[in-house]
């Protein structure tokens, strides 16, 4: 059913730009000419941040936090084997479903472990990642509060997405 | 990332520039295949302008966005708008580029984010995802029994992260409106 969704969104609106008379090809490329400049304008925002989480991954200083971390995490009640998982999610989106596949293989897919992984992915962001390419274009170099409120809002999400996991 | 450098270097100072070179290349791959996706939902997002589509959709959720933003300006209303939908339909990708757009328009070029820039930045960064394919695919692909059971939980969990966020901004700037009212004083 879900697959339909889409084709049929696009459909509809492409049908709803021939009813308003809209010339439908002149503006549909003149909206795809912008992501090449928007691509190019966010390039090295994205570089920097991967560079800087391939380092931290390579270097071990994330395995050594999240050992570290690993008793609070239990005491939140986020199984231990999943610290890494919900320190790195913020940062890349691309390495955390990396390690969700990891934990779904080590822990079998319908274990209550990787039950909370899959549902940790499912409700949370990546917030490093987020924030920086939506500042990237703008002048923008105070960022007050925003950080925070969002990673105190995802392990508030962590926590319940795990105690949900055990309920349902 | 300079502490992470600099522990690399004791524990294997040979890797260091090959995986930050490595990292530099799948960021290029990521960008690449973005500017794909873009390509595709910009050209479509310029027809939903066009065609006063947008304009329509702003018009629904106004009532929402002119009271969570605190805005009154219907060019970035609209923005807002698709990057909201684009987000809840589970397209981060296709809500980046309304994103970045309204944050450019939001930009007062003081420096500071302002509230409607930080809700906009939280709103994203805690989104509403209806439905989260990329898991149920790696799960299924796992071999798991029933691979959209997460669905449920999934989406109770994402709520409470939308709505703490929330919260969290409205009493953050509660506090800051405070503090340089005493300042004011």
């Amino acid at each position: 059913m879900s697959i339909y969704i889409l084709p049929v969104l696009f459909i509809l609106i492409f049908m709803y730009g021939f009813i308003k008379k809209v010339n439908t090809y002149d503006t549909f490329v003149k909206g795809a000419k912008g992501a090449i400049d928007l691509v190019v304008s966010i390039f090295p925002f994205i570089a920097c941040i991967m560079i800087a989480v391939t380092l931290l991954r390579v270097s071990g200083v994330t395995e050594y936090l999240a050992r570290l971390l690993s008793p609070l995490f239990s005491f939140l009640g986020i199984p231990p084997e999943l610290c890494e998982l919900v320190l790195l999610r913020p940062f890349t989106g691309s390495g955390s479903f990396a390690l969700l596949d990891d934990v779904l293989v080590t822990y079998g897919p319908d274990s209550y472990i990787s039950r909370c992984a899959c549902v940790i992915l499912g409700c949370s962001e990546t917030i490093f990642y987020v924030t920086t390419v939506y500042f990237s274009q703008t002048k923008v170099k105070k960022l007050l509060y925003a950080i925070p409120c969002a990673l105190i809002a995802s392990i508030f999400g962590a926590i319940v997405a795990c105690l949900l996991c055990r309920i349902i | 990332m300079l502490i992470a450098l600099g522990v690399l270097i004791f524990v294997n100072p040979g890797a260091a520039l090959d995986e930050m070179i490595g990292a530099s290349a799948s960021a290029l791959e990521l960008c690449i295949e973005l500017c794909a996706v873009y390509a595709v939902w910009l050209g479509l997002l310029e027809i939903v302008d066009k065609s006063g589509l947008g304009a329509k959709l702003a018009k629904l959720l106004r009532p929402i966005i002119k009271k969570l933003f605190r805005i009154d300006n219907q060019e970035i209303e609209k923005m807002i708008a698709l990057n909201m939908s684009a987000n809840m339909l589970g397209l981060g990708n296709a809500a980046t580029p309304m994103g970045i757009k309204a944050m450019q328009a939001l930009d007062d070029g003081s420096g500071t984010a302002t509230f409607p820039m930080i809700m906009l930045i939280v709103v994203n960064a805690t989104s509403i995802q209806l439905l989260p394919s990329t898991v149920i695919s790696l799960r299924s692909n796992a071999g798991s029994v029933d691979p959209a059971d997460i669905i449920l939980p999934s989406l109770l969990a994402t709520l409470v992260t939308t709505t703490i966020g929330i919260s969290l901004v409205l009493l953050c700037d509660l506090i800051k409106r405070k503090l340089t009212k005493r300042k004011i004083k």
